[in-house]
């Protein structure tokens, strides 16, 4: 039994906002998949808008810093993954027109 | 807990001198315009050459300098090999510049000297870029762009030190083999060059486009690195058909380049129209302005046609190209500096917040207009609106001062 939910760990990480774009990680699209096991330990797949992205690190440290607040949660691991790489069409629809994609 | 490596973001206070010395010697460049008189300009006037050093060594290299600090480990995607070197760079600059122009426009006793200064200052620069890719384990298109232009400016700072010492007196060389080669190298090979690798990162993170090919990117950057030695070898061997050659390859490179930049723009997801977008708009037209005029330079062979496309190049390409990254680079520095470590623990800015509105359009509007009227104005030999231009161009770069210490001093 998972102790947390996908849903429930993509709440926590919708609180990170790329501050270029000004929309959270998880309407860019760019959380893939998370998951946990039963003690807690969490799991996300991810990738970012570009791989020269300068804030690689700090955004890494940001997605860590949201999960740690779900109660209970022990280790984390952020995988970050370039295949398939992001686009925009991967993005909710309320981002893709505020960008006028 | 991850450790978050400054490696990507060196601190501001090494950044800050570059891009505040860069915006003054804009505002010095667009002032200098007023000294111009339209009846005698030319590319041998001393004048023209000052101003040339003013604005390429104070603005253009003062900035790109400035902004490698930072990109370079972005696009290399490894950390410096030792970012406390840029410390040295900029006042070395500075000093170089100011004893070229003054040695060019009062005493050339001062070229050597200056020349000297500005060399120790490019291969603290170079040394540090090249030390740097010794990390990079598996070269990409980009990181080789970097590894070319570098070496092409290398090459083109020694023949502008051995340029500035026959002008001196110390020795004696054909100034006008070295002269064409100087250009090429450092125009074509280093700053054309930067530009098309640089751009090719920044300008789909910025515009959040995707899935373009970068086989034009390879064709330009091939076809600008075949069209310097070119040039060179031209220059030193006096072939004017190799030089005529080297001509038509450098406009189709940038052309290809130009195209691809096209493609970015036509498939980007982020439509706003913001002050980076219409810099870069006015930047890219300015480039193609420039190549027609040029063209019409071939066809006529009057001078001042050159003189205008080389205005359209530097002060419209480059200097809206420059503009425009600034007010994406010093925000982000400043916020990575300033704010990052406040993220989830207050209400912080976004890098937009951090664009003054009034003065970067204020800018914009003044220099385009700048711009336009000095380029009308060398074609037509029309002092009346070299003046006009020139205040126009000042207006807008005392808005740019404006904004960069906005950006720079930013608080919440």
């Amino acid at each position: 039994m998972a102790m947390f939910t996908k849903d429930e760990i993509f709440q926590a990480v919708s609180t990170v906002v790329d501050p270029e774009v000004g929309f959270n990680l998880v309407e860019m699209g760019l959380i893939y998949d998370a998951s946990s096991d039963d003690e807690g330990n969490v799991k996300v797949t991810m990738t970012l808008s570009t791989r020269a992205c300068p804030l690689h690190q700090m955004i890494l440290q940001w997605v860590k810093e949201a999960i740690e607040k779900l109660p209970n949660v022990k280790e984390i691991d952020i995988e970050v993954v370039w295949e398939p790489a992001w686009n925009i069409s991967m993005a909710d629809d309320n981002v893709k027109k505020a960008l006028g994609a | 807990m991850f450790k978050i490596s400054q490696d990507f973001a060196p601190p501001f206070k090494l950044i800050a001198p570059f891009f505040i010395l860069g915006s003054l010697f804009y505002l010095f460049s667009s002032l200098y315009i007023f000294s111009f008189s339209a009846d005698n300009f030319s590319f041998a006037d001393p004048k023209v050459i000052a101003f040339t050093h003013l604005f390429l060594l104070g603005f253009v290299m003062m900035i790109i300098f400035g902004a490698m600090a930072q990109l370079v480990p972005v696009v290399l995607e490894v950390g410096h090999f030792g970012v406390e070197l840029f410390y040295a760079i900029w006042p070395l600059l500075l000093i170089g510049t100011l004893l070229m122009v003054f040695g060019f426009l009062y005493s050339s006793a001062l070229l050597p000297y200056g020349g000297v200064v500005v060399l120790t200052s490019m291969m603290i620069f170079v040394g540090e870029i090249f030390l740097t890719i010794a990390k990079v384990k598996k070269l990409t298109l980009v990181m080789s762009s970097v590894l070319i232009s570098n070496t092409f400016l290398f090459f083109g700072i020694i023949f502008g030190l051995l340029m500035a010492l026959s002008y001196a007196g110390t020795i004696s060389v054909d100034i006008s083999s070295l002269l064409k080669a100087h250009i090429f190298a450092v125009l074509g090979g280093y700053i054309s060059i930067t530009i098309m690798g640089l751009s090719i990162v920044l300008i789909p993170m910025f515009t959040l486009s995707h899935s373009f090919s970068l086989r034009p990117l390879e064709i330009s950057i091939s076809l600008m690195s075949v069209t310097v030695v070119l040039a060179i070898l031209a220059s030193f061997f006096h072939l004017e058909w190799l030089s005529i050659i080297s001509y038509i390859l450098a406009t189709v490179a940038m052309l290809v380049y130009a195209y691809l930049i096209y493609i970015i723009y036509k498939i980007r997801p982020r439509k706003e129209n913001d002050i980076y977008a219409i810099s870069l708009m006015f930047s890219y037209s300015s480039l193609l302005v420039s190549i027609i005029v040029a063209l019409l330079y071939f066809m006529l062979g009057k001078e001042n046609y050159l003189l205008a496309s080389m205005w359209l190049l530097f002060f419209g390409f480059f200097g809206f190209l420059i503009t425009g990254h600034i007010y994406k680079i010093i925000p982000f520095l400043v916020w990575f500096e300033r704010f990052s470590p406040l993220v989830g623990k207050q209400k912080i800015p976004m890098l937009v917040d951090m664009i003054p509105q009034k003065s970067s359009q204020a800018q914009f509007i003044f220099c385009a207009i700048g711009v336009i009227i000095v380029a009308i104005a060398i074609l037509f030999n029309s002092n009346a609106l070299i003046g006009a231009g020139a205040s126009f161009l000042v207006m807008g770069a005392v808005a740019f001062i404006r904004s960069v210490l906005y950006m720079i001093n930013f608080k919440n």
